[in-house]
């Protein structure tokens, strides 16, 4: 079963207006903060609910703000991360289109606690619907008066500005968003120095993912205890899974914290499509390793799927039937990394590219049995070297189904054919 | 200039929203983008111009991205979503389909000067797959029964 | 020094505080593969060669990017390092063609040296190879992006060096990296090429032969060439370059790095510099004048020509009917050679290397004799300054690598930079805080107004400065006339503008003064040092320098080339000394300058004249009236490496060898003594200086057998502050700084008086001269390379006038003033002020000095269209 925290709503056509946002509740949470709370007890209630980045990465949201120097006296800056790119994942998109006061309100409150004036809103340039949306509500709240020059009284000032992206992957990546947000090419940094230091025209700056932030408002709310009361020990909350690829219900389902992926997959995604065999789930995007079937049982919990020997990454969780190749699937994926690569650092400039042709020359039939060391090789000289993880993740396709399915590489190499032939044809109806 | 009076004050009130202007070339190129389809040197020149930029710095900015083409496309912009979710539904079938209807090469424009038809990466609509952008829109749950019509729906509207 | 160890290799390696793994290990000799990393630049990260270990550390760190901290332990040469770099030179190799054959970068390439070095001997690549193709009916990838530059993407390894390098030190703004991912791609923005001042720093830093220089390519490979270290002689900042030849033939020049100047960066002209070496147009060989021609002839000739001659008239008029000119880019050996000459040889005090028109001698002008020296300062200096005001000059054609310091405050220091000129230069828009343009000639008028806006600001503290409040209120009384908007209509500065300027003067904690040729041609010239030396005194702390205008002027002034001084600039009571040194008398007389000496000859008090490296006729004001005077010398001996204006009036011309072909030092505006190394022999028939003033001391009559530079520097260095080196061997990467001890401080205030001048109403235009792109100079233009950047003169008008005058680009204007006049094609300059003009001085086809009046103070021209 669903537990709808973020996505109680979203279901209602209205719920993306200010009347109806309200009527369920919108902005109750940021008015207790401007009268009740000071930003350095909001930190420490964030802290104590054990909320963590839904980004990717899982770092606790409170901790990553109490990073932000206080005694700074340059402009500190706020930008939520909704470039939402990671293949398999469009579970932030849900909340933008569906309840886009809530990421407002969330921005609000992150952008207090850390004694921000100006936020950004970076969404991936093809949300059109998102943008237009989160745009009015931004417009809305200024209305309302819950943005702008002392608000509501209380003396606090919030600008938030929405910047939509130009296409680029690599923009979600913390500082190449920083980058892009600039106006500069989307060119990841070297860290240190971390962005909540030096980050947005080198002001201390925080990122946060939006279904991060649109978890700010209930909090609040409800309070840090109840949140915390939430999941399992270490994953509070909840997370919206994307599920796609091979089931017959996809779509986006927001679940406790250390729901069973069996549960997910069988149950609310309604099992396999044409009740095929599962052949491989990726469980977390495309930059986490891929599980085999006999993981089923794994909670979806970020140390339990870490333990499974995966990650829980944007939750996009990619079901693949039997009819499925896996060469096919790494070499789509080498694709998207080698086209989405920044080209700032060699080896993944270079490593992702060479990565992607070897995949096709073995796809195409040409392959050569040295190339599956050489493709290891290759992904170990990448991993860990790079200036960004967007060049780890590019790996991960690479080695974990090689790890897992080898025999299908040697069987393509051997046979000049893939083991099974993924012709997937589009449905008529 | 290329660009309309319009546009040009759309730009430089944006500009006026960010701490430094050099953060509005995204947003200027995407104006320009949506008044013209595509962009050129003149108009980086332009919107160099508008903001006091340097003419190097919108060039390299717009060459990053993949939103700011440099070349015309057919009037209806067709992006087939390659990735792993899409492909697993079928948008690599999706693709040569679209390509053997329009008669027409991946990134050429149809004869007509309607349709161009190119393969994007994942565009987060991963459940609805297979999907397609036309345009701003997304085309989503896609079957060939959908495709024939919106395609006769584009045609028609012309 | 050090405030730390790191541990690297096992080696104890000391670290200040800052420094980064790779920059305490390089210093500790410890090598560590980079890409990337450049000292000058702010590290990147980007190639990963440099990937090293660092215990307790999950993940490889970049040694560039890495700051070292303390306990630190590195290893370089681990396993999982080599295996890192190795993986990182096969994956730049797996894309990069391998045409080292015909690569010009071949043997200093550091991608070949590193696979040499660290690099796997086999290949796992099979895939084939990403080509950027430039033509499609061609194999070579070359795509020419610059007047002198060409790119082969293929070979580029994204190290972003060059563009870095152009913004980062440069702040030019004409190359960039497109797309992204491996189709990032190296070019000029849309439309345009690579052609800033210090493009060629690009090709030098590319690590491999991604960019290539045209006079390079496919010519020598660099194993075979020989290189020898010289001072670049084309400004007075004395870059340190590097020569490179083959057979006696130069084939480029690079920088030597030296971090006291350069930091390894030298603009075009000083890259490209070279080649009027080898100009078509050198004087081969020595010229006697026969029935009114110049013909060729022999050295034994031309030498016995002039013992004749001169012989004449010495019984004539003895030595004061001799003068010599000196060009201020020669060796102090030469100079301090030809001076002697002069005085002891000859028996003539009449000698000058202010023939310049940069250095207008203002008679009757009262010359103080303190305060208007430069300061001691260095390079090094105007980093460490919260504030640096450019005064009256195009730093960045005039001073090109200076120019590259302040920018360089700007962008590591946050320095603010202040631009007063009577015209916009190419810095304004790069790096300045303030851009002021003043009108020529009220510059004085304007640093008094600055003073007084200064006092009046309420943060100014008159505690901090070390004038008297009555000192202060006396000057302020003085200075009413122009102070504030009074001061304004003389100047046409905004008060506003002033105030903020006084602003930032106020607040500074240490000021740097860097004052260059439109000072010196100002027609209140000395009193705008003057007013330098007040405005220094109303700061906490400033130094002043007073630029020279060409690369050994300083040294000229220094080694007696000017008539009132001896060398060392010793006074004339000390005459003695020189005497008995020479063995033999000097005249009693100080001799006369520039414009008494072409009085003189007016007067025929003067008949024979010895012109060595000099052109008179095209660069003193009233160029006609210069050739008019020159014509009437009974013998003119010019000693040249070209036919000059000058030249072609002699009645003997002695071939000259240029800077590649002699040795010697120089002194740069630092005064900074450093030496250059001879590259080639003579060229031609041609000699170097010290060689042929010894031939004619010889044949006039005394043997000093100092033939050879150092004979010579040993004499002169005794004139040289003591620790100077005695021999160029002692002469070291820092060579010598020439100090004294009573600058930096400023004396009493001078109080200013200007007059207006009275307004022609015929002649409305300001005439300004200045340089055009990639010159400097008159020798530029024997340049085939510099001459692809700007070929042609030009005249520079403003935009208002433009319309005025219905005149577009490229259209012929005339330049007239009451002396002459020029005819040039009109270039229309954005933000340029109205009613002046500006001319290149760089070109003989439009000299500019025929438009200046001697004896005036300003130059006023009118302007028509054709
Ligand atoms: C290549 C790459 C792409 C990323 N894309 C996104 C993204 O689209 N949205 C997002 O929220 N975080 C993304 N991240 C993670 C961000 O860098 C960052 O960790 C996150 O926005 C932090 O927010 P959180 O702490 O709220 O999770 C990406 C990271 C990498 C390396
Ligand atoms: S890892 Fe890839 S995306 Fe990240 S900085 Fe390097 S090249 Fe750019
Ligand atoms: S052209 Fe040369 S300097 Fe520039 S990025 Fe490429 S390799 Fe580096
Ligand atoms: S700055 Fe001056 S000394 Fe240096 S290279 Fe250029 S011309 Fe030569
Ligand atoms: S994979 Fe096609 S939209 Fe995500
Ligand atoms: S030299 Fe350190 S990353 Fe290039």
């Amino acid at each position: 079963m669903e537990t709808k925290l973020l996505t109680q709503h979203v279901g209602d056509p209205q719920q993306h207006t200010m009347e109806r946002a309200i009527e369920h509740g919108a902005y109750q949470a940021w008015q207790k903060v401007l009268k009740e709370i000071a930003p350095a007890d909001l930190i420490q209630i964030v802290k104590d609910s054990g909320l963590r980045g839904r980004g990717g990465a899982g770092f606790p949201t409170g901790l990553k703000w109490s990073f932000v120097p206080k005694d700074s006296l340059k402009s500190k800056y706020l930008c939520c991360n909704a470039d939402e790119s990671e293949p398999g994942t469009c579970k932030d998109r849900v909340l933008l289109e569906g309840d886009p006061h809530a990421v407002v309100e969330g921005m609000m409150i992150a952008s207090y606690a850390i004694g921000c004036h100006t936020a950004f809103f970076y969404i991936r340039g093809e949300y059109d619907i998102g943008q237009v949306r989160m745009s009015k509500a931004i417009a809305d709240a200024y209305a309302k008066g819950f943005l702008g020059k002392n608000i509501l009284g209380s003396g606090y000032d919030l600008d938030i500005v929405v910047h939509r992206g130009g296409g680029a992957y690599i923009c979600g990546e913390e500082t190449a968003l920083l980058s892009s947000l600039e106006g500069d090419k989307g060119l990841a940094r070297l860290k240190p120095p971390f962005p909540a230091v030096e980050g947005l025209y080198r002001c201390p700056t925080i990122i946060n993912n939006v279904e991060t932030l649109a978890n700010l408002p209930h909090i609040v709310v409800k309070g840090a205890q109840w949140f915390a009361s939430l999941g399992t020990e270490k994953s509070k909350g909840t997370r919206i899974f994307s599920v796609s690829g091979h089931v017959k219900n996809p779509g986006n389902y927001e679940l406790e914290l250390g729901y069973s992926l069996r549960d997910l997959v069988y149950g609310l995604a309604g099992g396999i499509l044409d009740d095929r065999p599962l052949k491989a789930i990726i469980p977390g995007g495309s930059s986490t390793p891929v599980l085999l079937p006999d993981k089923i049982d794994t909670k979806l919990d970020f140390e339990s799927v870490a333990a499974a020997g995966s990650m829980l990454g944007s939750g996009a969780v990619i079901v693949m039937h039997e009819e499925t190749c896996i060469v096919w699937v790494a070499e789509i994926l080498a694709h998207f990394y080698m086209h989405e690569s920044c080209g700032k650092c060699t080896p993944c400039r270079q490593g992702t590219g060479w990565i992607y042709e070897i995949l096709r020359r073995i796809e195409a039939g040409y392959g050569k049995m040295e190339d599956i060391d050489t493709l290891l090789d290759i992904a170990d000289n990448i991993e860990g070297n790079t200036i960004c993880p967007l060049g780890d993740a590019a790996v991960v396709p690479v080695i974990s189904t090689i790890k897992l399915f080898r025999d299908e590489y040697v069987y393509h190499i051997e046979h000049g054919k893939c083991k099974v032939h993924s012709q997937f044809k589009l449905r008529t109806k | 200039m290329i660009l309309s009076d319009s546009a040009k004050l759309q730009i430089s009130q944006t500009a006026k929203r960010y701490p430094k202007v050099r953060s509005a070339i995204l947003p200027a190129l995407h104006i320009a983008y949506e008044e013209h389809g595509y962009l050129s040197d003149q108009i980086y020149e332009e919107i160099a111009q508008i903001l006091d930029l340097k003419l190097i710095e919108v060039a390299e900015a717009a060459s990053f991205y993949t939103m700011f083409p440099k070349a015309k496309r057919g009037k209806y912009l067709i992006q087939v979503c390659r990735n792993i979710s899409c492909a697993l539904l079928g948008s690599h079938h999706l693709t040569a389909y679209l390509l053997d209807k329009l008669n027409v090469e991946l990134g050429e424009i149809t004869a007509d000067g309607l349709f161009t038809v190119v393969e994007a990466e994942c565009l987060g609509s991963c459940t609805t797959a297979p999907m397609m952008q036309v345009n701003a829109h997304y085309y989503e749950n896609l079957t060939v029964e959908k495709v024939d019509r919106l395609i006769e729906e584009f045609r028609s509207q012309k | 020094m050090s405030d730390f160890n790191i541990t690297v290799n096992g080696r104890q390696v000391p670290v200040i505080k800052g420094q980064t793994v790779l920059q305490a290990s390089l210093a500790a000799g410890i090598d560590i593969p980079v890409f990337c990393w450049h000292p000058q630049l702010v590290p990147v990260g980007a190639c990963r060669i440099c990937l090293v270990e660092i215990e307790k550390l999950p993940k490889l760190q970049v040694a560039c990017a890495t700051i070292a901290s303390e306990g630190m332990i590195v290893h370089t040469d681990s396993p999982k390092t080599i295996k890192v770099r190795q993986g990182v030179l096969e994956f730049i190799l797996a894309h990069h063609p391998l045409d080292c054959p015909t690569c010009d970068k071949g043997g200093e390439c550091d991608l070949q040296n590193l696979t040499f070095k660290y690099g796997l001997d086999y290949s796992r690549q099979h895939e084939p190879k990403h080509r950027v193709i430039v033509d499609a009916n061609s194999t070579f990838d070359d795509l020419q992006i610059g007047p002198e530059i060409i790119r082969n993407q293929n070979r580029c390894i994204h190290c972003y060096r060059c563009t870095r390098i152009v913004d980062e030190i440069a702040f030019e703004d004409d190359l960039g990296a497109y797309q992204r991912s491996y189709h990032t791609e190296i070019l000029p923005p849309p439309g345009r090429e690579i052609r800033n001042l210090y493009s060629g720093n690009i090709v030098e830093y590319c690590p491999v032969g991604a960019l290539t220089n045209d006079d390079w390519r496919y010519k020598v490979r660099v194993w075979l060439t020989k290189q020898t270290s010289v001072i670049c002689p084309h400004c007075p900042d004395g870059c340190n370059m590097k020569l490179w030849n083959f057979h006696n033939k130069l084939f480029r020049a690079t920088s030597r790095a030296n971090e006291n100047i350069d930091n390894g960066f030298i603009c075009d002209i000083g890259r490209y510099g070279y080649q009027y070496v080898a100009s078509p147009d050198r004087i081969k060989r020595p010229m006697v004048r026969r029935s009114g021609e110049l013909v060729e002839t022999s050295w034994e000739e031309a030498l016995s020509l002039i013992r004749k001659q001169t012989d004449d008239i010495k019984s004539k008029l003895s030595g004061s009917g001799f003068f010599g000119f000196i060009g201020d880019i020669r060796t102090n050996e030469e100079i301090y050679a030809f001076q002697r000459l002069l005085r002891r040889v000859i028996g003539s005090n009449n000698i000058d290397h202010r023939f310049h028109r940069r250095r207008r001698l203002t008679p009757g002008e009262e010359v103080s004799s303190r305060g208007i020296e430069s300061d001691n300062a260095e390079f090094k200096d105007i980093e460490n300054a919260d504030v640096i005001v450019v005064l009256g000059s195009d730093l960045h054609s005039e001073n090109p690598i200076t120019s590259l310091r302040v920018k360089r405050a700007v962008k590591r220091h946050n320095a603010k930079v202040i631009l007063l000129n009577p015209l916009p230069t190419p810095l304004g828009k790069r790096a300045a805080t303030l851009e002021v343009i003043y009108k020529q000639g009220t510059a004085a008028v304007l640093l008094h107004g600055l003073i007084d806006a200064v006092v009046d600001l309420e943060r100014f503290d008159p505690s901090a400065i070390k004038l008297s409040a009555a000192e202060i209120s006396d000057f302020r009384k003085a200075n009413a006339a122009y102070a504030g908007v009074r001061g304004s209509e003389i100047t046409g500065v905004d008060v506003t503008l002033v105030a903020r300027v006084a602003e930032i003067l106020a607040a500074a904690q240490n000021v740097f003064i860097l004052a260059g040729s439109y000072v010196e041609r100002d027609p209140l010239r000395d009193s705008l040092h003057l007013a330098v030396a007040n405005l220094q005194s109303f700061c906490k702390s400033a130094r002043k320098i007073f630029l020279p205008p060409d690369s050994n002027s300083v040294g000229a002034a220094f080694f007696g080339a000017e008539p009132t001084v001896l060398p060392g600039r010793q006074s004339w009571g000390k005459k003695a000394i020189y005497e008995d040194l020479w063995h033999g008398p000097i005249p009693d007389a100080p001799g006369k300058d520039t414009i008494g000496i072409l009085e003189a000859i007016d007067e025929d008090e003067i008949e024979c004249g010895l012109v060595f490296n000099a052109d008179p006729v095209r660069l003193f004001p009233d160029g006609e009236y210069v050739r008019s005077v020159m014509e009437k010398l009974k013998l003119l001996v010019v000693i040249d490496s070209f036919m000059t204006d000058t030249a072609r009036l002699a009645d003997v011309i002695l071939p000259l060898s240029t800077f590649a072909e002699i040795e010697g030092t120089r002194v740069n505006w630092e005064k900074r003594m450093q030496y250059s190394q001879r590259a080639i022999p003579p060229l031609h028939e041609s000699k170097p200086g010290c060689e042929i003033i010894e031939l004619l001391a010889d044949r006039l009559g005394v043997k000093f057998n100092q033939s050879k530079p150092s004979d010579v520097y040993q004499e002169m260095a005794r004139f040289f502050p003591t620790g100077a080196p005695t021999t160029y061997a002692a002469i070291g990467r820092d060579g010598f700084l020439i100090r004294s001890a009573e600058t930096n401080k400023p004396g009493k205030l001078a109080y200013l008086r200007f007059v207006a001048p009275a307004i022609d109403t015929e002649y409305r235009f300001i005439l300004l001269v200045g340089n055009a792109d990639h010159h400097r100079g008159t020798l530029t233009e024997r340049n085939e390379i510099l001459m692809k950047f700007t070929g042609e003169p030009f005249v520079g008008i403003s935009e208002a006038d433009a319309t005025d005058l219905a005149v577009s680009d490229g259209d012929l204007v005339k330049v007239e003033s009451k002396y002459g006049r020029v005819v040039g094609k009109a270039m229309i300059l954005r933000d340029f002020p109205s009613k002046r003009v500006l001319l290149p001085e760089n070109f003989g086809e439009m000299s500019t000095n025929i438009l200046m009046g001697r004896q005036d103070k300003i130059d006023m021209i009118k302007l028509a269209k054709m």
